[in-house]
């Protein structure tokens, strides 16, 4: 690697407890951050946005939620789209009964419903594990779903039902509606998926962290050392869910701008996500940014060296994405379960010795 | 030998306890101490219902007639976590360390039930959450000294070796600093070393800590070195009680567990 850990020592445990314990790391990420936040906005394009950056963004903060509860505290979910729907719906509600509300607030007010959404349909946790619960997860996709498509209520009575984002506007400029400027949208789901990933790796590395890996890894134990079975999964689920409602209000507001709720938060939603987590790495915030950016980019490379530059037609291309993406799950779930992520850290360890591994 | 012992200092009495598992009884009527400071140790054979008693005394298992005190007080049905937090801590015969987590979390999860920040300062770590989280990580460290595992600090224990993992799980037993220590088989599957360093940290957290233990071991040897009394079960039953030398020389014990032929 070009630097190392050695010569970089720690004198006292909060430096030891550091999310980014190596100097250069910490460099890195600054720079990256100070990119993201302050060169990018000028370079942004419509392409750019729509295709690439937001919903890379928005998938990453729904990744780190299923993560939450899926990679941290190891209850299979399989009803991401429909608390994706949930945080939609509720963002929808928000701004259309209280338009004078900050779309920051309304954003977070969303994430809140969704949390409570997701306490109710965690509760079945507490008495199935596994498969059985991945199942009962699904009836809650598929319930959530056929709600908002049967109850006009959600979607204002309109003729279509649909929902449409109406412009709203923060600090005088549009952030919603299709008068946004590309970096206004980046610039709004960049803030929240930058302070909600640190607020998941202060979660994930304390106390609620450890209780939910103490379920994930030994329920028995897990008791015996102190920690609510009742407690640490519903606090993963209800977490885990604000995320999502989050990333669901933000799809709908910013990106989508208009839902049809079977076509946007589908089923094939939370396989998605679910793939995103296992591809990028379970229990890793890491990973969840690595397996959003791989499972949305992949394909938008594919199909522009294959399409453009090729000139193969669409619809082969179309397939070969999911026979590869296919391929790749279960490449994954055989060699690597723990994802990119954890290929990162190994070429990491084998780096650190590198050229000289004995 | 109960007229001898001021009530204060039992910390646990188990009085008349039996369980049953359908037909099968797996307890009956069971009555012991365990004093404040003692090594107290179960023995009996395989299916004497050693590994059941403690489950009762975790509250895993609800026995269907008996009472359990513990620090003077009745105890009422509970659930495990409620009676960690009285002060209960364990170690399991098959090991059960949280594999994905390394060894420093893993100690850290054992002081879960002492640690307290809300949701809201974890979130933003910086302020209690990390005063907290520094306070415990001094306390886990006095542990990792104890128990010299410095080394494998930021292992994941997955990847230690099996008697390192024993070593790891009574760490994080030790971590919650309760007044009763519970071990089943701490030293099952070890060569002598092993065993030997282990009875070493076990006899060190008695004297050092003043931690009350019981322990569940087959080793006789182990058994009758560090235990100040040794009660022994078989087939749900109590057979004996009393001091290593009296248990040693009982003839019912003797025929059940330890084993003399007749002639």
């Amino acid at each position: 690697m070009f630097y190392r850990e050695s010569g970089d020592f720690k004198t006292s445990y909060i430096q030891d407890q550091q999310i980014f314990p190596i100097l250069q790391d910490r460099m890195f990420v600054a720079v990256v951050a100070a990119f993201a936040f302050l060169v990018v906005p000028f370079l942004i394009n419509d392409y750019w946005e729509k295709s690439v950056l937001l919903p890379v963004l928005i998938w990453s903060l729904a990744a780190i939620g299923l993560n939450i509860l899926t990679g941290y505290c190891g209850q299979v979910s399989l009803g991401t789209g429909g608390f994706m729907a949930v945080g939609a719906y509720a963002s929808y509600k928000f701004t259309t009964a209280f338009p004078e509300l900050n779309l920051f607030i309304v954003v977070l007010l969303s994430g809140g419903v969704t949390a409570m959404v997701g306490i109710l349909f965690g509760l079945p946790s507490l008495r199935i594990k596994g498969f059985y619960l991945a199942v009962a997860t699904l009836a809650s996709q598929f319930f959530l779903v056929w709600l908002f498509n049967k109850v006009p209520w959600f979607y204002n009575y309109s003729a279509s039902g649909q929902i449409n984002a109406p412009e709203r506007l923060i600090a005088g400029i549009a952030v919603t509606g299709p008068n946004a400027p590309p970096w206004a949208t980046y610039l709004f789901c960049l803030t929240f998926v930058v302070v909600f990933a640190l607020i998941a790796k202060n979660l994930t590395r304390g106390r609620f962290g450890r209780s939910w890996m103490a379920i994930r890894d030994m329920d028995i134990a897990a008791e015996i050392i102190g920690v609510a079975p009742l407690k640490a999964k519903l606090s993963a689920f209800s977490i885990s869910s604000f995320y999502i409602g989050i990333a669901g209000a933000l799809f709908f507001l910013v990106y989508l701008g208009a839902v049809e709720p079977t076509e946007a938060f589908g089923i094939d939603k939370s396989f998605l996500v679910l793939f995103m987590i296992i591809i990028g790495g379970l229990g890793s915030i890491l990973g969840s940014f690595i397996g959003a950016a791989f499972m949305f980019l992949m394909p938008v490379l594919i199909k522009n060296i294959l399409v453009n530059g090729l000139g193969w037609s669409p619809d082969i291309v179309a397939h070969l994405i999911l026979m590869i993406v296919g391929g790749l799950i279960m490449f994954f779930l055989i060699v690597e379960p723990h994802g990119l992520a954890q290929l990162w850290r190994v070429a990491k360890e084998k780096l650190r010795l590198w050229p000289f591994p004995h | 030998m109960q007229d001898t012992v001021r009530e204060d200092e039992i910390l646990l009495e188990v009085r008349n306890v039996s369980l049953s598992f359908g037909g099968v009884k797996a307890l009956e009527d069971i009555s012991f101490d365990i004093r404040k400071g003692e090594v107290r140790a179960i023995i009996g054979p395989n299916g004497a219902g050693k590994s059941s008693m403690l489950n009762v005394i975790n509250g895993f298992y609800h026995p269907q007639e008996g009472e359990i005190w513990f620090d003077g007080k009745l105890r009422h049905r509970m659930k495990p976590h409620q009676v960690a937090k009285l002060g209960i801590a364990r170690t399991f015969q098959n090991i059960a360390l949280f594999k994905g987590m390394s060894t420093l979390d893993n100690l850290m999860t054992g002081r879960y039930t002492r640690m307290h920040a809300n949701l809201f300062a974890q979130m933003a770590w910086v302020g209690p959450a990390q005063r907290e989280e520094i306070e415990h990580r001094q306390k886990v460290e006095e542990i990792i000294d104890f128990l010299k595992i410095q080394s494998i600090r930021k292992t994941p224990v997955g990847k230690l070796p099996y008697g390192m993992q024993k070593r790891v799980e009574l760490g994080r037993a030790l971590a919650a600093e309760s007044k009763l220590l519970l071990l089943d088989e701490p030293m099952a599957g070890m060569n002598l070393e092993e065993k030997e360093d282990m009875c070493r940290f076990v006899l060190d957290v008695n004297e050092q800590f003043g931690t009350t233990i019981a322990l569940i071991e087959h080793d006789m040897g182990v058994v009758m070195d560090i235990s100040n009394r040794v009660v022994v079960l078989d087939y749900g039953k109590k057979l004996a009680d009393g001091s290593p030398d009296e248990v040693r020389s009982n003839e019912e014990v003797i025929d059940a567990y330890l084993g003399v032929s007749h002639d």
